[in-house]
């Protein structure tokens, strides 16, 4: 098979038995991989109504047809569960290095049933796939379990090739916030995720492999990625914002078009003058790290020049300055990149764990609750009380552990649930919605709770790469927004990233994709693959209980206008957009897809 | 005459030069494991490495190189392919592998996938 191996792990904890299941060519045609074939497979197999955390919850692992391959930023690595934060499906993307070497190992799809009753580590070493005993790790946090399991292998050869996918504290003590956490600091961005993972008593997964990849068309192949190559070389977005700062570069433009929300998405003008990527050059020395075959790489590392950060910092990207740093009114670089660091160790997603601290600090805002009674003083502002809480909730410890529970949850335990910022459970990426309405409504329609990852408008509302368009316009934005999140299923299910798109056209992609896959696919098709991977993911979302009543984004958004900055008196306009959008996918007016599909 | 230049500072570990060597030396094939050029990594840093000549004995004595308070392993930035080091060996047939400048006129396969600089090709 090319770009594929058509093979799937399914390892049982419960008894700690594994066997090998050979995948069906139609399947993967009509699915893809990663995203889709994850997404399916799950679908399938498990009941849309059960606790999150029971052992009957699956935890699957998927790489994309082209990971492995050498197609460019052919990288990512699904995780799909349903995730204990949000109650939906959750499907996060694994960047780094974890996703191709599970291709090499032999295997498109790992698939974990069941739950162990003492801590395991799965290891998967070409067809060797045991269960390591993981007491030893519990405990500890991300990166030290990497450092020792790379220890105890001996072989420091085999060590250097070996890469881990593990939780941190947080996940261990299965707290809504936590995610995955990968290659040492690389977050996987899926709250919820983690407690999954920390209900099965697995600490986390290992995986080397020495197997070859078949490409269709190796020569095609090698020229279409030498054009690609060129093509993101030439557009300044990928060559250099993206190359040189990661995402970072988008908070100083977020900024200029009031999109930066700030103190619980109450005020987009921020009283600073240290933002923006100059003052990431001054606080960090920058040093870029890639994806596996990445020609971007938009991760960067902070080299040491604070000792805080040696060997293991990476450097905040846009959603932590958001979400950790402006939304809770802190501006300095340093402490959020602490912060940010600690997410890692800890395994908490930034977004979320953010979102859940601008909550506490409005609600000690309005005195619903006290410092006191906190026995901790955070507010709007405070890095240092914020670092000190990230740490208590994580391993549970002390007063704070009560803030662990998500925003909403903790919103609703003080009666004041409309000042949690999110939709499903899940806090908003930080783009405020009443300043860029194609993201509102993607936030809102998203079957993860709102991301922007899962349907990036920004390309064209704020970065006009393809389209001119105006953030604040409602017209078209439905159109754009279903072809986002389309797209986005196709790239995730393919394996590839979402940030060369800053570049290039999705019709670039094509010949990439038949030459490596030997198919003839062409635009429309995978889109269409695309929509229907939506479809299945809604479908399953509605037999968990969700309807059109959660396609909304909280109260405030509709009510109070924006009161400062360049974006001042917008409100959002996501209900008028809401039918059209609807009508766009052919879905009914309750927003319910046909089942048959 | 044409030569590799490597600058580590610019390396980002992506591996992209592993999957091109591997692509152009077996047809329709990707495998680092194959790939006559492997990145390494130690801390902070990622050091490509370029398949050089062929060992049948190990070194006796193993080298540590110190630069500042950082130790390194000579080993891992040998370039020889030899019994000690499961690296550029042929995983199938155990022949050893060794860069042969691949591309006509020389444009090796790594360096033009190479998007960040850490791999040119430099007269002299």
């Amino acid at each position: 098979m090319n770009g594929w191996i058509g093979r799937c792990l399914r390892v049982n904890l419960t008894d700690g038995k594994h066997q090998v299941e050979k995948l069906d060519t139609d399947l993967l045609e009509k699915y893809l991989g990663g995203r889709g074939l994850g997404v399916k497979i799950f679908a399938d197999e498990v009941d849309p109504n059960i606790d999150p955390l029971s052992p009957e919850n699956k935890l699957i692992f998927c790489s994309g047809p082209l990971v492995g391959t050498g197609a460019i930023t052919g990288a990512s690595c699904n995780v799909i569960t349903k995730s204990s934060l949000t109650q939906t499906l959750a499907c996060a993307k694994m960047r780094g290095h974890f996703g191709a070497e599970l291709k090499y190992a032999g295997f498109d799809i790992v698939i974990i049933e069941g739950q162990s009753e003492a801590p395991v580590i799965l290891s998967i070493k070409d067809d060797k796939v045991k269960l390591i005993p993981g007491l030893e790790y519990w405990g500890r946090s991300t990166a030290e379990t990497e450092e020792l399991f790379k220890k105890n292998l001996d072989d420091p050869w085999i060590a250097r090739e070996t890469y881990l996918v593990s939780i941190g504290p947080a996940g261990e003590k299965l707290l809504p916030l936590a995610n995955l956490v990968n290659d040492r600091f690389l977050s996987v961005g899926g709250a919820g995720i983690g407690a999954v993972m920390g209900a099965k008593n697995l600490k986390a997964v290992a995986v080397k492999g020495q197997h070859s990849l078949q490409v269709a068309d190796g020569s095609r192949f090698v020229r279409v990625i030498n054009t690609l190559i060129n093509k993101l070389n030439s557009a300044p977005l990928t060559s250099q914002s993206m190359s040189q700062w990661g995402t970072a570069f988008l908070v100083g433009l977020c900024y200029q078009k009031g999109i930066l929300p700030r103190n619980n998405f109450r005020s987009t003008s921020q009283p600073l003058k240290n933002i923006g990527t100059e003052a990431l050059n001054s606080a960090f020395a920058l040093r870029g790290r890639g994806c596996f075959a990445c020609p971007i790489a938009c991760i960067k590392k902070a080299d040491v020049k604070y000792s805080v950060f040696e060997g293991k910092g990476m450097v905040p990207t846009y959603l932590a300055i958001g979400s950790l740093g402006f939304n809770c009114g802190i501006s300095d670089l340093s402490a959020i990149g602490v912060m940010s660091m600690l997410c890692g160790e800890m395994g908490l997603d930034p977004v979320a764990t953010g979102g859940n601290f601008a909550t506490v600090m409005e609600l000690v805002e309005k005195k619903a609750v006290t410092p006191e009674e906190l026995k901790i003083d955070i507010s709007f502002g405070n890095a240092d009380s914020m670092i000190e809480a990230i740490r208590l909730i994580s391993t549970k410890k002390g007063y704070a552990r009560r803030l662990g529970q998500g925003g909403m949850a903790i919103s609703e335990s003080f009666n004041m649930p409309e000042i949690f910022m999110g939709v499903k459970g899940l806090s908003l990426a930080p783009f405020d919605p009443r300043a860029i309405q194609g993201m509102g409504l993607h936030f809102a329609t998203c079957n993860y709770g709102p991301h922007h990852l899962y349907g990036y408008t920004f390309i064209d509302e704020l970065l006009n790469v393809h389209e001119n368009l105006d953030p604040l316009e409602t017209q078209g934005k439905a159109s754009l927004v279903k072809r986002y999140q389309d797209t986005s299923a196709v790239v995730d299910s393919l394996g590839l990233c979402n940030w060369p798109l800053m570049g290039l056209k999705f019709n670039n992609y094509v010949p990439m994709v038949n030459s490596c896959l030997g198919t003839n696919y062409k635009a429309d098709d995978l889109l269409s693959i695309g929509e229907r991977i939506w479809n299945i993911e809604r479908i399953y979302n509605m037999k968990a209980g969700f309807n059109m009543g959660h396609d909304t984004l909280p109260e405030r958004f509709f009510k109070e206008p924006i009161p400062d900055g360049p974006a001042e008196g917008q409100i959002s306009h996501v209900k008028e957009m809401l039918p059209e959008y609807y009508q766009l996918r052919g879905w009914s007016e309750q927003g319910e897809p046909g089942l048959e599909e | 005459m044409p030569r590799i230049k490597i600058d580590h500072t610019k390396c980002t570990g992506c591996r992209h030069c592993e999957a091109a060597c591997s692509l152009n030396h077996v047809a329709n094939t990707v495998n680092p494991r194959r790939a006559r050029i492997r990145v390494m990594r130690d801390g902070n840093r990622y050091y490509p490495v370029i398949a050089g000549p062929f060992v049948d004995a190990a070194c006796t004595s193993k080298q540590y190189i110190v630069i500042g308070d950082q130790t390194y392993d000579m080993c891992a930035f040998c370039r020889a392919s030899c019994p000690q080091k499961p690296y550029f060996i042929e995983a199938e047939t155990g022949i050893p592998l060794k860069c042969d400048f691949c591309g006509i006129p020389p444009s090796p396969s790594c360096v033009r996938w190479c998007n960040t600089g850490a791999l040119e090709l430099v007269e002299d």
